[in-house]
């Protein structure tokens, strides 16, 4: 194994590193400046007092509690910036364990950009109010209680932009890591931290449930994968992930030790993608989360795990073109098994939130069956690049329409409500522009032309059915006979448009709820200006990157970041 | 702009009345805006009619309209939209879809005339606008992905006018009329994206898929998808799209409830245009592009076809409600459209154009009569009012011209349309021409015997019998507006009865150069050397 090498951090590695370094004196910043103080230091025998800012009192600008989230936007805005300006940029190794290039930066934008979302939710979802009233004697319980709970949110924001940030840094760093073992280390980074996140709210019996639920099932997940990474670290004497790949393409046969630890890896990232059947804490950790954190979840997170995958499954163990690897068939079937599993479970949910963590699990169905056919042999190098430029792309723009849709059960969240399909009810009449931008994600995540949702979804079924255009006979006179002939990676195209079809119910009638049905008697939803602001955009950019030049612009992005992960 | 009138015409009066709706409601200082949009909208759709009329007559485009064989005119010169998938934005129109095109150009500034006085004008017109664009998008855009988004887009608005303006069930007709016509174009979506991913790999187009959605391209490729039975497939897939919309007998239910919650205004585009861009739809590229598939599904067309066209003459015998009754002869009015395809000859398909462009004139007449009688008699009972030639002698002439045209008096356009589908019927099926020729009986059952109810019997020769509905008030006679309106529309469905050569030339000629294309078509791929 190549030693863990040095991190000399000289100028031009800092560059490479800046959306990380960026992010890690966001961390610095949130902890020092709200603990500033007044105190200050006499020099002895001399009136001379020496501010040393900390202790004493705080300082009337420190003592502000909505510095955590500014503090936290600004850095997700600044690292966002630098990754998508550092695309084009040439691929940087660093230490040995990290390489900065087109794929890994478009996917550090993605993440950043998801929990720049995230934090700019959260200044109403979570708000933190200056000069908060301490909690009188003869105050009525009622109020005392409304008291507790600002005081409360103040007193967490420090704790949850923290852990926001590290979230980040953890999955920016995974997207860089050609060493398998940087690579888990930095899903177990983001993942344990998202855990706390998705428990943040443990005072309600929701929220305690969730998270106790989600950190025991992902832990476990992440035991199972890490001891497959010990079994390929047996079996190859090495983790990174150019020496597995060759080791791999030499192995004669498959080795079991190999075999296992690629698939019990695959355990852990199935967890990530909530892939059927390790998807079952999902739609409990999506409902008891406050809904930014299970955008975040159903979004970056889901992105990391098929970074992952990529990482993993396509560039070590991808087949040659005509030969079938051995996983294919079982991912075939997973993943039809996933998306039926959630399309119909979504179907019957009652639950917004719960409906779009089943339908999050639907989507990650439709990715894996486009992945399965990388193994299928039949895709080649150019439907290889087909079918990840149209998996990336369909994560990119998820960001848009999923965590939009989040954001908006979020804005509900903000009057206590969100947690049922009544509370939906009468939005178009109260709300249009929030109705009508939840309509349009809401048709992007059915995939509707001309939305953006459309155009990833078109690009997989192309590249799925383009593999298998050159099976199945052309003389055969009945549908019968025809599909007697045809390849079965053809059933995968068929069975994600089987299944767009059936998801069009609950997202229309979600869509129609809101039109449709009288508004319940309910407190007006705050005006909350940088929530509603977040979800317009999601709105315009839903529509702009399915049409026109800016999607153009974006699947030329795309198609630069598989070019270099595909070397 | 000269350059691309179609362009214009199509986007013109999507942004416009977008404008109109948003802006008042972003800007406080565009209040005035709010207030001449009504103005605003009808100048517009005013243009966008003298446009079209001017390309009609040559001033515009030169478009030789007495030679046309097949191609497109006034084509623009296309540009990418979504150059990684193939999609670019290009319009052009042949002698198929002109007459639809002016047909929208014309009939959106009657309606937004017939209703003049709408509640919320200011947004109703721009409404109306935005529907305009949307219709003349389905008809001039040749990019099959351009044509489908248009396509769902014309469901917006008309949903909105149902939702908005409607009667007392609107809730119920606008959800019903949405889920059907939108769960069948994504049936028909599934059928176009199959001919999609069979179009021919273009090379250096710059795709990442490696096909088109030029609309060219994927028609004349279709003959590429492997195996019959997958193309029967697509057939039936686009079938189920295009038939929804027309609409045919089974899906058909969602018309009548939609077209009797609807605003007059919302009755006649939905009439006029709407069900047309089902039976274009079908022509344009289920017909085209898989001739095969088509003639092996001919007895499926007459079948579907003849159903229609005789369960919605039976049915309109028991209706008492007007507007019901209309709808359900729209419904037997579009089975003569697929009969007229079925019968694969030049004379009936131009038959059936000439039925989509005459059904066009006369089903608004018809829904703005009905309207107006809604507006100032406030029900629409047939029987409820009787002798409404006393009282309202203009409304009843144009009930009666209506009437007339819809049931296929000579001299009218609707004898045209379907005099020339009978006798393209006769000289393929034969005898099988009697069940359709029958059936005009039963239409003309119909409509006279409500013409005596509502517009005769009356003994009372100044207020005729009044419905229970205006509780013994005197009812006010028809508005200027509604009267220009519905004379336009009289003037022009006698002036096509005369003078029908007018689009028929046209019509017929490109059915002829279209059937000589489908047959040459149809035997290459049987293997017969034309």
């Amino acid at each position: 194994m190549t030693s863990l090498g040095q991190l000399d951090l000289d100028s031009e590695t800092a560059f490479t590193l800046l959306p990380e370094l960026v992010m890690l004196a966001g961390v610095l910043a949130i902890i020092v400046i709200p603990n500033l103080g007044d105190a200050t230091f006499r020099l002895p025998l001399t009136r001379i007092r020496i501010p040393i800012l900390v202790g004493g009192s705080r300082l009337e600008s420190t003592n502000d509690p909505r510095l955590p989230n500014r503090i936290a936007t600004l850095t997700f805005s600044v690292a966002f910036a630098a990754s998508l300006l550092m695309i084009d940029s040439s691929s940087e190794e660093v230490g040995g364990l990290l390489r900065s290039d087109a794929f890994s930066r478009l996917f550090s934008a993605i993440f950043i950009g998801a929990l720049l979302l995230v934090s700019a939710a959260t200044t109403h979802r979570i708000p933190a109010k200056r000069n908060a009233a301490v909690p009188k004697d003869d105050d009525s319980e009622n109020t005392a209680s409304r008291k507790i709970s600002v005081l409360m949110d103040n007193r967490r924001q420090v704790d949850f932009h923290i852990l926001l940030i590290m979230v980040g840094l953890g999955m920016s760093l995974m997207a860089m890591s050609t060493n398998l073992f940087m690579l888990v280390v930095c899903i177990e980074l983001a993942s344990l931290s998202t855990y706390v996140l998705v428990a943040f709210h443990k005072e309600e019996e929701v929220g305690g449930e969730a998270g106790a639920k989600y950190f025991i099932v992902g832990s476990a997940a992440s035991a199972v994968g890490i001891y497959g990474m010990s079994l390929l670290y047996l079996w190859a004497g090495d983790l990174a992930l150019d020496s597995l790949a060759t080791k791999w393409a030499e192995m004669q046969g498959l080795d079991p030790f190999a075999a296992f630890g690629i698939g019990l890896m695959m355990v852990a990232f199935g967890f990530k993608v909530s892939a059927a059947p390790f998807h079952l804490a999902a739609p409990d950790a999506y409902s008891g989360a406050s809904s930014p954190i299970s955008g975040l979840l159903a979004t970056a997170s889901k992105a990391m795990g098929f970074v992952a995958l990529f990482r993993v499954l396509v560039m070590i163990t991808a087949p040659d073109y005509g030969e079938e690897s051995s996983w294919f068939l079982m991912l075939a079937i997973i993943a039809i098994i996933t998306m039926t599993w959630g399309n119909l479970a979504a179907l019957t949910s009652e639950n917004p939130k719960r409906m779009l963590a089943y339908s999050s699990v639907a989507h990650a169905g439709y990715m894996l069956a486009a992945i399965s056919v990388i193994g299928s042999g039949l895709a080649g190098e150019e439907g290889t690049k087909m079918i990840l430029i149209a998996i990336t792309f369909h994560l990119a723009v998820l960001v848009l329409f999923k965590l939009g849709a989040f954001l908006v059960l979020a804005l509900l969240e903000t009057g206590g409500r969100g947690h049922r399909m009544e509370d939906l009810h009468g939005l178009g009449r109260k709300e249009p522009l929030i109705a009508g931008s939840m309509f349009l994600f809401m048709l992007s995540l059915a995939g509707v032309p001309p939305l953006s949702g459309f155009l990833s979804k078109l690009l997989m079924v192309n590249g799925i059915v383009s593999s298998s255009a050159d099976t199945g006979s052309s003389s055969a006179t009945d549908v019968y006979s025809w599909m007697d002939t045809v390849d079965p990676v053809f059933w995968l195209a068929a069975a994600i448009v089987i299944n767009s079809a059936l998801s069009l119910f609950y997202y229309l009638r979600l869509s129609l709820v809101m039109f449709f049905e009288e508004p319940e008697k309910s407190p007006k939803i705050k005006s909350a200006s940088s929530l509603r602001m977040a979800i317009m955009a999601c709105s315009i950019l839903t529509v702009l990157c399915g049409l026109g030049p800016v999607s153009e612009w974006l699947v030329s992005l795309v198609s630069t970041s598989i070019d270099s992960l595909m070397g | 702009m000269i350059n691309d009138p179609l362009s214009v015409i199509t986007l013109a009066p999507i942004a416009v009345g977008m404008a109109l709706l948003i802006l008042p409601k972003l800007v406080d200082s565009a209040e005035g805006l709010a207030r001449a949009s009504r103005a605003i909208s009808m100048g517009v759709s005013l243009a966008m009619l003298a446009i079209t009329t001017m390309v009609f007559l040559g001033e515009i485009g030169n478009v030789d309209w007495t030679n046309y064989g097949s191609g497109y005119s006034l084509t623009n010169e296309s540009f990418l939209l979504i150059p990684s998938i193939g999609v670019s934005w290009k319009v052009g129109i042949d002698a198929l879809s002109f007459p639809m095109v002016w047909l929208t150009t014309l009939l959106i500034p009657i309606s937004m005339l017939v209703e003049w006085d709408a509640k919320r004008g200011h947004l109703f017109h721009p409404l109306i606008l935005v529907m305009e664009g949307a219709l003349i998008g389905v008809f001039v855009s040749l990019d099959m992905f351009v044509f489908y988004v248009f396509w769902e887009l014309t469901l917006v608005p008309m949903f909105f006018l149902i939702m908005v303006w409607g009667g007392e069930d609107r809730r119920y007709a606008s959800l019903k009329f949405f889920i059907y016509t939108f769960t069948a174009s994504v049936v028909m979506l599934v059928g176009i994206l199959v001919m999609y991913l069979y179009t021919p790999d273009v090379a250096g187009s710059g795709t990442i898929t490696g096909h088109t959605f030029d609309l060219g391209v994927m028609v004349s490729s279709a003959s590429g998808i492997p195996s019959e039975g997958l193309r029967h497939l697509v057939w039936i897939m686009l079938l189920i799209g295009f038939a929804t919309k027309m609409p045919s007998v089974p899906v058909h239910t969602w018309l009548p409830d939609a077209h009797v919650q609807a605003p007059t205004a919302g009755s006649m585009l939905l009439a006029g245009v709407m069900l047309k861009m089902g039976a274009y739809g079908f022509l344009r590229i289920a017909v085209t592009a898989l001739p095969e598939s088509t003639i092996a599904f001919i007895p499926l067309l007459i079948f579907l076809g003849m159903v229609s066209l005789v369960y919605g003459a039976w049915v309109c015998m028991g209706q008492t409600n007007l507007k019901r009754m209309v709808a359900y002869s729209s419904v037997s009015h579009m089975g003569l459209i697929f009969l007229g395809i079925a019968t694969m000859q030049p004379l009936g398909i131009a038959g059936a154009l000439f039925m989509m462009f005459a059904h066009g004139i006369i089903s608004p007449l018809l829904f703005a009569v009905a309207g107006a009688f809604k507006h100032h008699y406030h029900t629409l009972e047939i029987g409820s009012m009787r002798g409404i030639a006393h009282h309202s002698p203009w409304l009843a002439g144009h009930m009666m011209l209506g009437w007339m045209a819809s049931l296929g008096l000579p001299l009218l356009a609707g004898f045209v349309a379907e005099v020339t589908i009978l006798i393209a019927f006769w000289m393929t099926f034969g005898w099988l021409v009697l069940l359709p020729a029958l059936t005009l009986i039963i239409t003309a059952v119909y409509y006279l015997t409500s013409m005596q109810k509502t517009i005769f019997e009356s003994d009372d020769p100044h207020h005729g019998i009044l419905p229970e509905s205006l509780h013994g008030e005197d009812p006010s006679d028809i508005t200027w507006h509604e009267n220009a309106g519905m004379l336009i529309l009289g003037a022009f469905t006698v002036l096509f009865g005369i003078l029908p050569f007018i689009f028929w030339d046209m019509m017929s000629d490109w059915s002829s150069g279209f059937m000589l294309e489908f047959l040459t078509q149809a035997m290459e791929s049987e293997g017969v050397k034309p």
